[in-house]
């Protein structure tokens, strides 16, 4: 027994924790988040029982779990945090909004610890003067209770001078602390351990196990912590039942906070004298273990006591029954069992089988067209099934990897409260559209941009609070976040109540960077001007932004990821920039059209419409330049011929067929020999094993295994404008 | 002690012997480290792709993934460069990339000592010397022997960015 009791953590510790390491790191992530936005949904003035009892189980959980798996830095800190919670959630302190701040503040400090431990490098985080804040305002409008208790904690309990040093130390206070009945005393060590990665949490040590109660372990407590966190902390041990706090001595106090608190468990007179004693004693003897419980000396009780530990133990009997309870986490376990947690290669792993797949089927079925029909009744409708059932096993592949909007958008919240509250403006976030889904790759991806979309439309569309009032507006400038399905793509939209774009400043700025500017230039053609690179209109530079880089990494971002940005704007109204994204980057509708022998794949989105042509509807403009006229408006022609250089074997064969493309507001008129087709393509990477090419986006394989290049529609446009 | 002396073999045995797919260029005999080697297909046409070099015939789809396909007959200035039923592809595995080069033929796998190398003499030709690991005598036969990796990541060869 002392063996298990001395050895466990280390062991623990070493060999079987390791491999849930992942699944904490992942729980905390979450439960950091969920806290976060709970926070920010937290009405300072009138705040919600139910909120705070939220946002403190998260704090809880990541002690727990940190605690557990030793990182007694995050331990540490949470402790804190769920001192300060403690004591908002009993109403004892009121929320005040630098309470708040301080506890985002400890959260970006935990995901920082978080990180650290999971080995992304960086450096220690100082929680010194965070942990000094939380203190301060736990103690601040209530008697020092917690105070900062020493580490000394963590050396094991000494000699014989440990209950006086203990008892000494200010604000500390011993109690006895009683564990069980338990079917397996053993469970109690864990306890030890606790202690001991908690450096915080003060000291323990094991008093003799009583003859009229069998099978309750006995401890004596010297700590600074309220009896609820060390109850929270037990749960992940023992059940909260089981565990009773009896106090050395000041019997009044403890009869009364027992009647007040029953949940918390009974607070019982015990002889001091003896007890301490008894303790001493015991330490003394088994300095360093923590074991030996069954054959130590009989501590020496008096009669009343017993009588009253009998009735806590009846008390308490009935709820042995219950396996380990974590009852304040039931909505949790509700989830847990309907979601799986599957790594993202699987999934990818998953998706590409099924793209082989869908291309196997393609062959088929183009194999299958010569056949005929009465004589191979089974077999076509067989392949008819096969096409049904692999475009839905598709389908459903695919929307694995699709995830809400609301990932992405939940982060602006707190970045906006921080920016605005930096900059002295009041900024509301509306969010709309959160359920809609985009894959994940391109979650990840469009995040950066529209953090950085956010902070353009916070800095410089909203103005001060001052001067929204002075021209007539709210206080309180609102920044929009919309996402919706349109067709095969999804818009995600960002809006502002702010000042809006100023034509005339857009012009005079772009002819002193030296960019040609007439003064002819559409509305759409002066807002694109801030995607000039090191274009800024902002009169002075922030840390925020206004140092023009950032709009045209965002475009050039948005464009990589096949999207678009469309910026409208009213001057003194606002504006709003929409960008236009691709569902999925893996597979999308393209249009297969055949030059000479070779085939090309155009997008199928950005297809306008295809018609034929005669050569005389061709026109040419300063010799090269060629032009086709469709409905009244000349657009330049790209000979994909010429493009990609297509040897050409039939002479006497002439393209015939436009196909107007469309990308980025400008259209080009692509001229092919032939349409060959529609069909849902899987886009392969080309750059895995080449390179980029000029004019491809990627290429896919067609239905007899062959390769076939994607055109770049955007890059082919302009082309068409050098 | 023991750890010491095995490594020491190691060394040895890699310096003594490697082994070496060797093929044929027109007349001349080349080998490659077999370990960079993936597999040995068949010829089959690839897909075109514009404004590349000359010596790169294409992509093909490999199950799945698509990888280029590097003719180095061409790289190498053979005179003939027809593809018939024995023009192989090997495809090769180069870091974290799938290569296909194109070759007249495959002829054999052989441990190739390393006391039968010669180095190659600085010399005009369509490859750089410093591709050619060396100059195997074997049997009648002159296998040069190529350093395949740093000849296809090479910057002329225009297969990477």
């Amino acid at each position: 027994m002392a063996e298990t009791s001395t050895d466990s953590s280390s062991a623990a510790a070493g060999i079987d924790l390791s491999q849930f390491y992942q699944v904490f790191f992942e729980e905390a992530g979450e439960n950091l988040e969920q806290m976060e936005q709970q926070l920010l949904e937290l009405d300072v003035t009138a705040a919600d029982d139910e909120e705070l009892n939220a946002i403190f189980r998260c704090a809880h959980s990541i002690k727990g779990g940190a605690a557990t798996f030793g990182f007694a830095d995050v331990a540490e800190l949470t402790h804190q945090m769920e001192t300060l919670l403690d004591k908002l959630r009993r109403h004892e302190l009121t929320p005040t909004a630098p309470m708040v701040d301080v506890l985002l503040q400890s959260g970006d400090a935990l995901k920082a610890m978080l990180a650290r431990h999971q080995g992304s490098g960086g450096s220690l985080v100082d929680t010194t003067e965070l942990l000094f804040n939380i203190r301060a305002m736990v103690s601040g409008e209530v008697p020092p209770v917690v105070t900062a208790a020493p580490a000394q904690a963590a050396a094991p309990v000494a000699s014989n001078g440990g209950a006086d040093q203990a008892a000494a130390t200010e604000g500390q206070r011993t109690v006895e602390l009683r564990v069980g009945p338990l079917g397996d005393p053993d469970v109690a060590d864990n306890l030890i351990d606790l202690f001991k990665e908690i450096t915080d949490l003060g000291q323990i040590e094991p008093l003799p196990e009583l003859d009229h109660l069998p099978s309750v372990r006995r401890f004596k407590v010297s700590t600074s912590t309220a009896e609820s966190e060390m109850m929270d902390l037990f749960t992940f041990h023992v059940a909260r039942e089981q565990v009773k706090f009896v106090a050395f001595g000041q019997a009044e106090h403890a009869s009364a906070a027992s009647a007040a608190d029953p949940g918390y468990g009974f607070f019982e007179a015990v002889g001091d004298g003896a007890a301490t004693a008894a303790a001493q004693g015991d330490a003394a003897k088994h300095e360093p273990g923590y074991g030996f419980f069954d054959n130590a000396p009989g501590a020496p009780e008096n009669k009343a006591q017993v009588a009253l530990h009998v009735a806590a133990a009846a008390v308490a009997q009935p709820a042995v029954a219950k396996p380990v309870a974590k009852a304040d986490k039931p909505q949790a376990a509700g989830l847990e069992a309907s979601t799986l947690r599957v790594s993202v290669e699987k999934v990818d792993q998953l998706i590409n089988l099924v793209g082989e797949l869908v291309i196997t089927q393609a062959m088929l079925a183009q194999n299958s067209r010569s056949l005929d029909p009465v004589v191979y009744q089974q077999l076509v409708s067989g392949l008819t099934d096969l096409d049904r059932n692999t475009r839905d096993l598709q389908e459903a592949v695919m929307s694995i990897r699709m995830i809400p909007m609301s990932t992405v958008f939940s982060r602006f919240p707190r970045m906006l409260r921080d920016l605005a509250n930096k900059l002295g403006k009041k900024v509301e976030l509306v969010t709309q559209g959160e359920a809609t889904e985009l894959d994940k790759g391109l979650v990840e991806k469009i995040t950066d941009p529209l953090t950085h979309l956010v902070r353009n439309s916070c800095d410089h569309g909203v103005e001060m609070p001052a001067d929204r009032l002075a021209k007539g507006k709210p206080e309180v400038g609102t920044i929009t976040l919309a996402a919706s399905h349109q067709g095969g793509s999804i818009v995600i939209e960002v809006r502002d109540d702010g000042r809006g774009l100023s034509r005339e400043k857009l012009l005079s700025k772009a002819r002193e960077k030296g960019i040609d500017a007439p003064d002819t230039m559409t509305d759409s053609e002066v807002w694109g001007l801030i995607f000039a690179p090191g274009f800024s209109t902002a009169d002075e530079v922030t840390d925020v932004s206004g140092r023009g880089v950032g709009m045209d990494v965002v475009k050039k971002n948005i464009t990589s990821l096949g999207g678009t940005v469309e910026i409208d704007s009213a001057e003194g109204y606002g504006m709003r920039v929409a960008v236009r994204l691709p569902l999925t980057l893996a597979i999308m509708d393209g249009m297969s059209v055949g030059v000479g022998e070779e085939v090309y794949i155009l997008p199928l989105s950005s297809v306008v419409e295809s018609f034929q042509v005669s050569t005389e509807m061709i026109k040419t403009v300063g010799g090269s330049g060629r032009v086709v006229e469709v409905r009244d408006e000349y657009m330049p022609v790209i000979e994909l011929e010429k493009v990609f250089e297509v040897p050409r074997f039939d002479w006497e064969h002439n393209s015939g067929i436009m196909v107007v493309v469309e990308a980025e507001s400008g259209r080009v008129a692509v001229l092919v020999d032939e349409l060959l087709g529609q069909q849902q393509v899987v886009v392969k990477n080309l750059e895995s094993n080449y390179r980029k090419v000029n004019d491809v986006s990627g290429a896919t394989i067609m239905g007899d295994g062959r390769v076939a290049l994607i055109l770049d529609v955007a890059s082919l446009v302009r082309r068409s404008r050098h | 002690m023991n750890m010491g002396m095995m490594e020491k073999l190691d060394v040895q045995t890699e310096a003594l012997a490697r082994e070496y797919l060797t093929f044929r260029l027109g007349d001349e005999e080349y080998g490659i480290d077999i370990l960079k080697v993936q597999e040995i297909r068949g010829y089959e046409n690839p897909t075109r792709i514009a404004n590349a070099p000359h010596f790169l015939k294409g992509v093909v789809n490999l199950r799945g993934t698509i990888v280029p396909i590097v003719d180095l007959r061409m790289r190498f200035g053979c005179s003939s460069t027809e593809y018939n039923t024995f023009t192989v592809s090997i495809i090769l595995h180069i870091g974290q990339r799938t290569i296909g080069t194109v070759v007249d033929s495959v002829s054999d796998v052989m441990e190739i000592q390393a006391d039968s190398v010669r180095p190659a003499p600085d010399m005009n030709s369509a490859i750089d010397a410093s591709f050619i690991r060396g100059l195997a005598q074997v049997g009648e036969r002159m296998v040069i022997l190529l350093d395949i990796e740093s000849l296809l990541m090479s910057p002329d060869m225009g297969l990477v960015d």
